[in-house]
């Protein structure tokens, strides 16, 4: 270890000494361990984990968020106006370039809007894009987005959509020799091993500090672990909460993902208000988040939306724990011994068997007899969308890639849509009507009657809003994003 | 032995398992097997009584308490607390009961139903043969799993459904042994010679045929146990087996797997008791099939005399 830091004090200090100077023989190399090996670098095919910790910094979006996930203009020059209620205007960066030596502009982001929509192309991101029609190219640096109806969804839209170039996406090879104009190019791929990534010496912003970029694929979560506290990886993600002592450091950041158990409302003993509020006075989200899982999760402020996101209900706070309401409750509503089924599913999401598990027996307390029924993923996803038989109880974990409420509405809200157990259509018309209004006071404040009721009718039970935790080596300096992304132009590495 | 060589036996009518009693007394692995055979099945029958928690009962501010004699453990909690601050100690009595009860439903069912296949196929021979080793082929060919998915997303998971469709996929390697084994007896002369003076199909099956198998069946439902234990955690782990609130060895195995660094005591209770089990039907096990093999059974009584001979030798 000793020499390996003077190796590395030496470096910072020869490196300080010729500041500026090119090819100098040191380079500060990171390695960071994802749990899946991409299939393609395409950036616009696959809805896939470990190909978006590695195009994140091969590509780059029209919009960005800055590390507290406000959107800013990314490759866009300015925030987007709109020219009409179903057009956004954006207006380009000038002199980018893809690493192909293509340049950027407006016949890049045409060809990127109308090559990810192409029913043909079989996108696996195209349910984000749903809402545009088309790309016109205005002039060489300006375009106008064309949607279906009134979307004030675009610019975060724009922000999970991956410009690539005009020309070369075309090509065959694309997929295996990606190229982008973000700060990172591919240096090289290594089947089944590992993703090199090195600088791009014409990255049009701030350059970055590290040099080269390794990403290894470890599946096993122990093993990704062992690998870091060995010294061969310097980032991980998805640490257990209990291991965050065992790991050289850590950081933790409040994440996209929010659990919840969505109550059947129609069904014969959640459907009665008393029942659902008592399930949810029942359940102690503080011992939760505190003890189970080490106090990197909060309580979800009786809403499914993100606290980040837009349409968040700050009025809101968390349901109480208080199981003598609760049994007064549901003594009143005669459901005493009477039986609820709640579905779920092990192994997909940080301890959610765990979380399942004492919910249960959170409501047995209170005097709900409860029927916990694990099912296979597969199985799991059928009861969860099947719309004939809704389960009395079902636990789901929404991630909020998007950073805006209309995506939590639709799944847990809008009566008929997705995975929504109610038969509210006061609600759902004002959710439809949320995703159509353009004007941003006037939609946050029908998000805001939408969360204060259904909080009222207590038609879902928001459990956690969970925290995203990283393991780091020493040498590691990073504020890790709340949108999860690796972006290893923020990171630096010390000695 | 004796009975034949003295008359008086007839008089004295000796309890029909005293002797059996006092061979096994002789091999003290296989009484030591019993015993904790015994004790299992006690603990699972009188969980109820002698847990001191409610299996279920969780308590997640004082969760991952290590066992009583660690520094930070407590005498209330003698195993430690799981990661819901659930006792550890009831978890694995009451777990006992689906681990057992699943392990011999399984191997019982699957024995019989595939026993009986296999000797269909082995003695007749022909099409009968032709067409249950066909079945075997295919059915050993067919993705358990796949098999197991949609009988459960028909029948919904549960206990019972997870015992039927077990034995549903484990039953061929009995038809398969049997029906090798049977083959190789039909040649035999005693057979031939029972089938020769008018011995019913019945009766050379099973009083000449059957007990040949006894010991090699033994052996194979011992390891089949192993397995269906193991695949009852997996398939619990997945949702698809014994639901909570109930519990088994095997669940809580998989599901204190991911707590194996910060607490060791999750896995290794569960898992030792698999362990215990599966060592003490083994030792027993072991016993029983020399005890029912009539070669195995001449050549221990052979080495029982020339030890007795030889100590005699040296005490003279």
């Amino acid at each position: 270890m000793d020499s390996i830091r003077v190796f590395w004090t030496a470096a910072v200090v020869s490196a300080a000494l010729c500041a500026g100077c090119v090819g100098t023989s040191w380079a500060s190399e990171l390695t960071i361990a994802i749990g899946s090996e991409p299939s393609t670098l395409d950036s616009q095919l696959r809805e896939d984990g470990g190909e978006r910790a590695v195009s994140d910094n091969i590509y780059e979006t029209l919009m960005a968020r800055t590390a507290d996930g406000a959107l800013v203009p990314g490759l866009a020059a300015e925030a987007p106006s709109q020219q009409a209620p179903t057009i956004w205007r954006f207006k380009l960066r000038g002199g980018v370039k893809f690493q192909n030596d293509e340049d950027f502009n407006a016949d890049s982001v045409v060809a990127s809007v109308q090559r990810i929509i192409d029913p043909a192309f079989k996108s696996e991101q195209a349910s984000y894009f749903s809402t545009i029609v088309k790309a016109e190219k205005v002039d060489n640096l300006t375009v106008d987005i064309v949607t279906s109806g009134p979307d004030p969804l675009l610019p975060s839209r724009m922000y999970w959509m991956k410009m690539v170039p005009a020309k070369y996406s075309s090509d065959p090879a694309f997929a295996a020799a990606p190229s982008g104009t973000g700060p990172y190019k591919l240096e090289a791929w290594n089947r089944g091993q590992n993703i090199i990534l090195k600088k791009n010496p014409n990255y049009w912003g701030d350059k970055p500090a590290i040099d080269q970029v390794t990403y290894s694929f470890i599946a096993e979560p122990g093993t990704r672990l062992s690998s870091l506290v060995a010294g061969e990886v310097d980032l991980i993600t998805n640490l257990l909460p209990e291991f965050v002592t065992a790991v050289p450091a850590y950081a933790a950041v409040p994440g996209l993902e929010t659990s919840v158990i969505v109550l059947g409302a129609d069904n014969p003993v959640t459907g009665d208000a008393r029942v659902r509020m008592a399930l949810n006075l029942a359940i102690d989200r503080k011992a939760l988040s505190e003890n189970l899982f080490g106090g990197f999760a909060k309580p979800a402020q009786g809403q499914l939306v993100n606290p980040k996101a837009f349409g968040f209900n700050s009025a809101l706070s968390p349901y109480p724990y208080d199981p003598d309401r609760a049994r007064a409750l549901i003594k009143e509503a005669g459901a005493e011994g009477k039986t609820v089924t709640l579905v779920g599913e092990a192994g997909r999401w940080l301890k959610d068997r765990e979380t399942i598990e004492a919910v249960a027996a959170y409501w047995q307390a209170i005097g709900i007899n409860v029927d916990t029924k694990f099912f296979e993923f597969g199985e799991y996803l059928t009861q969860l969308f099947d719309k004939e038989h809704r389960p009395g109880a079902v636990f789901v974990q929404n991630s909020d890639e998007l950073l805006d409420a209309d995506r939590p509405m639709t799944s847990a809200y809008e009566s008929g849509a997705s995975y929504a157990s109610n038969s509210d259509a006061d609600m759902a018309a004002k959710v439809k009507a949320a995703r159509m209004t353009t004007d941003v006071k006037e939609r946050a404040a029908i998000y805001a009657e939408i969360t204060k009721h259904a909080y009222d009718e207590a038609y879902l039970v928001p459990l956690l809003n969970l925290e995203d935790v990283y393991g780091f080596s020493k040498r590691l300096e990073w504020k890790p994003r709340p949108d999860a992304k690796l972006l290893v132009k923020e990171m630096s590495l010390v000695e | 032995m004796t009975s034949l060589a003295s008359p008086a036996g007839a008089v004295r009518k000796p309890w029909p398992f005293a002797a059996l009693l006092a061979e096994l007394w002789n091999d003290k692995a296989a009484v030591a097997g019993l015993s904790v055979i015994v004790l299992l099945l006690l603990a699972a029958l009188l969980a109820p009584w002698i847990a001191p928690y409610d299996p279920a009962a969780q308590s997640i501010a004082s969760r991952l308490t290590p066992p009583a004699w660690l520094p930070r453990g407590n005498l209330e909690h003698l195993l430690g607390t799981d990661q819901l601050g659930r006792d550890v100690l009831s978890r694995v009595l009451y777990g006992s009961r689906a681990s057992l009860l699943v392990g011999v439903s399984v191997v019982t069912l699957a024995g019989s139903f595939g026993v009986v296949l296999g000797l269909l196929a082995g003695f007749n021979g022909g099409r009968v043969e032709a067409m249950i080793m066909r079945l075997v082929d295919v059915q050993v060919a067919f993705p358990g799993l796949l098999l197991i998915l949609l009988v459960i997303s028909v029948v919904g998971p549960g206990m019972g459904t997870l015992i039927v469709v077990l034995a549903c996929t484990n039953w061929m390697i009995y038809a398969r042994m049997v029906r090798a084994i049977v083959l190789g007896v039909r040649q035999s002369p005693y057979v031939e010679a029972a089938e020769m003076i008018g011995c019913t199909a019945g009766r050379v099956i099973f009083r000449h045929v059957l007990p040949n198998l006894t010991s090699p069946l033994i052996t194979l439902g011992i390891l089949e146990f192993t397995n269906i234990m193991l695949a009852e955690a997996a398939m619990s782990f997945l949702g698809l087996g014994i639901q909570p609130p109930a519990t088994s060895w095997g669940l809580d195995v998989a599901n204190g797997r991911d707590y194996v660094f910060v607490a060791w005591w999750l896995v290794t209770f569960p898992g030792l008791a698999i362990a215990a089990t599966v060592l003490a039907i083994n030792l027993f096990a072991n016993w029983l099939r020399v005890t029912t093999d009539p070669q195995e059974r001449e050549k221990r009584f052979a080495r029982a005399m020339a030890a007795e001979r030889r100590r005699r030798r040296r005490s003279r």
